[in-house]
Order: structure tokens, then sequence, then C-alpha cells
């Protein structure tokens, strides 16, 4: 401390700053930059505002499509442990015989569970339930067949289970309702890939966007910026405001965007609760949660960074004192 | 400390600014450039800020080359440079303190060192007491001073000056040129471009002239007017 105070009495020169100076001052820097980032920001309000209300409905649409994806697929995912394999015996099998059936398809490999549906149980719960009761009353015999429903472990073994009980003796016909499973996996499938590309070409958008702001802030700042490069300010002192403006705008940007996906999915929670009484199911939609929140800023953040980085690079090489 | 040796600037478009100038200053020597406009004073200018490169010839600051100096070193050699600029460069978003401390917060000060340095600044160009003001509130006269406060704030080796009393009446360009003469005395280099005739006669000084780009005359004694 001594030496620095007789330089500065000595008043000779500009003093050579130490480590831990340099660090204490780039931290200050910093923190001051953040400071005044927000403040500009503040300053002029509707341009801050239109900038992060683009960047929120750019990043909105592809999260939407995305929880919207996520949420239909959660569903199947519910679907496919009911996936039953429906196992018809042929007509005239006898008792022992249908035993025997019965300890063979619980003696293969990768079945949960088999229960055993009587032609006259399945035809009592068919009058119960379709309606036609007065109707099948006049019929002679039971059409049904007995049925056995074989409940497979893993919904990927149920094709393999198929093709070994259909080589059983008594089996008359075996049915697995997965069709629509596929078509729905199919669906979620481009889903998935739409969006991808909607999230890419709006990430570009956003890219421009921040890049386009930051460019009005570059040639308003022209002054500053000239100045600042004359007294000695490097490359990296005079991007630092603008890439912190980006930012910001990027961060704030997803902020509103996860606003406006919470509401969305406060406006359609009635609805959604609703169908899904109508399926006898508890299912409700599931939002964006904390991790979902984090990955969003991290992206709007990149995002406002990269739009300002690039804009910064291209026109701040352009200002040159003179 | 300053070195010219046979320097010569060709803008693209095949002007040439400069042609085959030497000189050389000493450390803590005080000299005027002078000249028409268009005899190259700015163009030297440039070149000791290294906002212009040399087409050809060598420019030597404390023995370094600073041909050879790569763009990211530029930033820490402008700081051991102080300039005074015709049009003062002020920035009217901020205060008289602030315009004086960028110099200071550009090179990483701490906040404590800047206040102090900055007021002893101010008080060195009589200013103490507007450091709290917008310089677009002061005189013509106080703006140039607080623009060559900014320049010397952070004790440059070498004060570099662009026609700072331009727009100025000759009392208070004799205030500033006597401001410089100041710091000549402390040790600093001085280089003052201008084409104030009357006022440099007066201060019986180094003067180099230029014409077309070639340097007439460099010496104490002024003739030819």
């Amino acid at each position: 401390m001594a030496a620095t105070d007789n330089t500065s009495r000595r008043g000779a020169r500009g003093k050579v700053l130490s480590r831990t100076e340099r660090l204490r001052s780039y931290r200050y820097h910093h923190r001051a930059t953040l400071k005044t980032s927000v403040l500009k920001m503040l300053r002029e309000p509707l341009q801050s505002l239109l900038t992060i209300l683009v960047i929120a409905i750019a990043l909105t649409l592809p999260a939407a499509l995305y929880l919207g994806v996520e949420n239909i697929s959660q569903l199947s995912g519910g679907v496919d442990s009911s996936a039953q394999i429906s196992v018809f015996v042929k007509k005239g099998a006898r008792d022992p015989a249908l035993t025997k059936l019965a300890e063979q398809l619980e003696g293969l490999s990768g079945v949960a569970s088999v229960s055993y549906i009587s032609a006259q149980s399945a035809l009592d719960e068919f009058k119960a339930v379709s309606g036609f009761g007065s109707a099948l009353q006049y019929l002679d015999n039971n059409p049904l067949p007995e049925a056995f429903l074989v409940q497979p472990l893993l919904f990927n073994d149920a094709s393999r289970l198929v093709a070994e009980i259909r080589k059983m003796a008594l089996v008359d016909d075996v049915q697995l309702d997965m069709a629509w499973l596929q078509r729905l996996d199919a669906l979620l499938d481009i889903g998935r890939k739409l969006v991808l590309a909607l999230a890419v070409a709006l990430g570009l958008g956003v890219i421009l966007v921040v890049g386009n702001t930051i460019r009005l802030a570059i040639q308003s700042r022209r002054d500053e910026i000239t100045v600042v490069k004359l007294v000695g300010g490097t490359d990296a002192y005079v991007r630092r405001p603008f890439l912190y403006s980006g930012l910001l705008f990027g961060l704030m940007g997803a902020l509103v965007a996860a606003i406006l996906l919470a509401s969305l999915g406060f406006w359609l929670a009635e609805p959604v609760r609703n169908l899904a009484g109508l399926y006898q199911s508890q299912y409700s939609i599931s939002g964006l949660g904390f991790g979902g929140f984090m990955v969003l800023l991290l992206i709007g953040g990149s995002v406002g960074l990269i739009g300002a980085w690039l804009a910064v690079g291209q026109h701040l090489r352009k200002i040159k004192p003179n | 400390m300053i070195r010219f040796d046979n320097l010569s600037k060709r803008y693209e478009g095949g002007y040439e600014a400069l042609r085959n100038v030497s000189f050389e200053m000493d450390a803590g020597e005080m000299a005027f450039l002078t000249g028409h406009s268009g005899a190259g004073k700015s163009t030297l200018l440039k070149l000791l800020m290294l906002i212009e490169r040399p087409t050809s010839g060598n420019l030597l600051i404390n023995g370094k080359n600073l041909n050879r100096l790569p763009h990211a070193k530029v930033p820490f050699y402008r700081r051991q440079v102080g300039v005074v600029f015709q049009n003062h460069q002020l920035l009217f978003d901020r205060t008289v303190f602030d315009n004086v401390a960028l110099p200071l917060q550009v090179a990483g000060y701490s906040h404590a060192d800047i206040g102090r340095r900055v007021r002893a600044a101010l008080d060195s160009v009589g200013l103490l007491d507007r450091e709290r003001q917008n310089p677009i509130a002061l005189s013509g006269g106080e703006q140039q001073r607080v623009g060559v406060a900014r320049a010397v704030v952070h004790k440059p080796k070498i004060l570099l000056a662009d026609e700072p009393t331009g727009n100025l009446d000759p009392q208070l360009s004799a205030e500033i040129m006597a401001l410089f003469k100041r710091f000549q005395d402390v040790g600093v280099t001085v280089l003052v471009a201008t084409h104030d005739i009357d006022l440099i006669n007066r201060m019986n000084m180094r003067i180099m002239r230029l014409n077309q780009g070639q340097m007439e005359q460099d010496g104490i004694s002024y003739g030819g007017y």
C-alpha cells in the first residue's frame, strides 16, 4: 500500500495493476455492465418489449407443440401396458382340454397373467353392455367361443407371443389390437420431427431478431464505441454490454414463454379433465416442470447470446475512429 | 520516444497523405505540427494512434516498432497515449466525471482509484466543481478542458492533440496551450497539430511543418510567414 501511495504522490506514470486488482475490477465491470444493460433495456421499454415478445412467441410455439406430443405419448404409454392378447378357443373343446391350454399359456415365457372367460360369461357381459339383451334371448345357442385373455409382461413381446399361441392345437384365432398404437407411435414420430424443424426455424428467427436489435443498439451508441476504442478499450470490453443485452433479451423471452405455456396449460386443464372423465381416466396434462423451465431458459439465453455475438462481430469492426 | 523512419501513407484510391516523413521526439519534448489542411497532420496523428497503419517505413515508440504490433495489442498501446480532439468527442449521455473516468474504467482501475485520479485530473484543468454536470451544459472552452482531463487522467507517456484550439477564442486557446506546457513539464511527450500560427509563434517551441505530405521544415525558430 505504501508503494502505491508513493507512486501517486510522485504522480509520474500510470501505474501497473496487480492481478487481483485486475480481477476485482473485471468482476466490477461485469456487474456494472449488467446493470447498465438492464437500465438501457428499461430506457426503451417499447422496443425492448417488442423484442422480448417476439422471442417469447418464437419459443412458445415449438415448446407448446413439444409438450403436446409428450403428453400424447405419455397417454399411449399408459395404453401399452394394457395391451392384451385375446385367444379364442375352437368350438366344442372340453373342460380338461381347456385346463391344459390354460396351463400351456401360463407356461409361455413373457406372460404376466392369463384369465379365462367362459362363453357364458362373455355372452352375459355382451347382453349387459350392448343393449341387445332382449334380442339375444332369441338365440338358440351361445355363438361366442370360450376365450383366454393373455397379458404380456412387455408390450414388445406381444407379437412373438401371438405367433407362438397361434401354433397351439386348440386355438382358433388370436387377436392383438395394437395396429392403432403403431399408428399413434408413427404420428408421434412425425410430431417430434415437426417440433425439431419448427424449433430450428424459429430459433434462427430469434437469432435474427436479437441480431437486429443489437445492431440498432450499436448504431445508437456509435460515439461511445468510438471513444472507448480510442482510449484503449479492448474488443472484449466493447462487446460485453451488447452480449449482456442479447443474453438478457433471450432470458426475458424464455421467461415470458414459460408464463405463456403455463397459462396455456391452465386454460386447457379443465377441458382435458372433462375429456379424461369421459374415458374413466384420471389423466391430466403435465406442464414444463422445473427441468423443462431451465432448458427453456438455457435455449433462450444461448439463442440471444448467439444473435448478439453475430451482430457485434459484424458491426463493431466497421466502427473506426477518425 | 517517438521516431518516424521514412514513413509513407497511401490511402486506398492512390491518395498519398504522407511521403517519406522522418523525425524524432525525445521523452518530455513538446512540439507543434503545422501545415495547411490536407497537408497530412491528421494522418500523422492517426498513425500515432494506430487508427491507420503506414504503407511503408517504420514507426517506433520507445524503441518498439508499431508495425509489428498485432491488432489485439492495439488497445494496450493506446492506454499509453492521451488524445485531445478538435471536436473534443465528449459523451453527452453521462456526467463530466464519467467522461473523464472512461480511460480508467477501460483499463480496469478500481472504483476508489478512479475517483481519486479523475478528481486530480479535473482539478488540474480547473473544473473540479463541474464533475456532476453534463458536459453539454459547459462552454466550449470548458468542454475542451474536460477533453484534456480525459486525455491525461491515466497519466500517458504521450499526449497528442488534433487542433485542440480550433473552436476557441485566443484567450481560451492560450489557456489550453499553457495546460499542455504543464504536462510537458512533468515529463509527458506532447505533440500538438494546429494551424493557429499566432499562437505557436508566441510559444517559442519546436515546429514541424508539413506540406503535401512531406516534412517541409523542422526547427525551433519559425520562419516563412
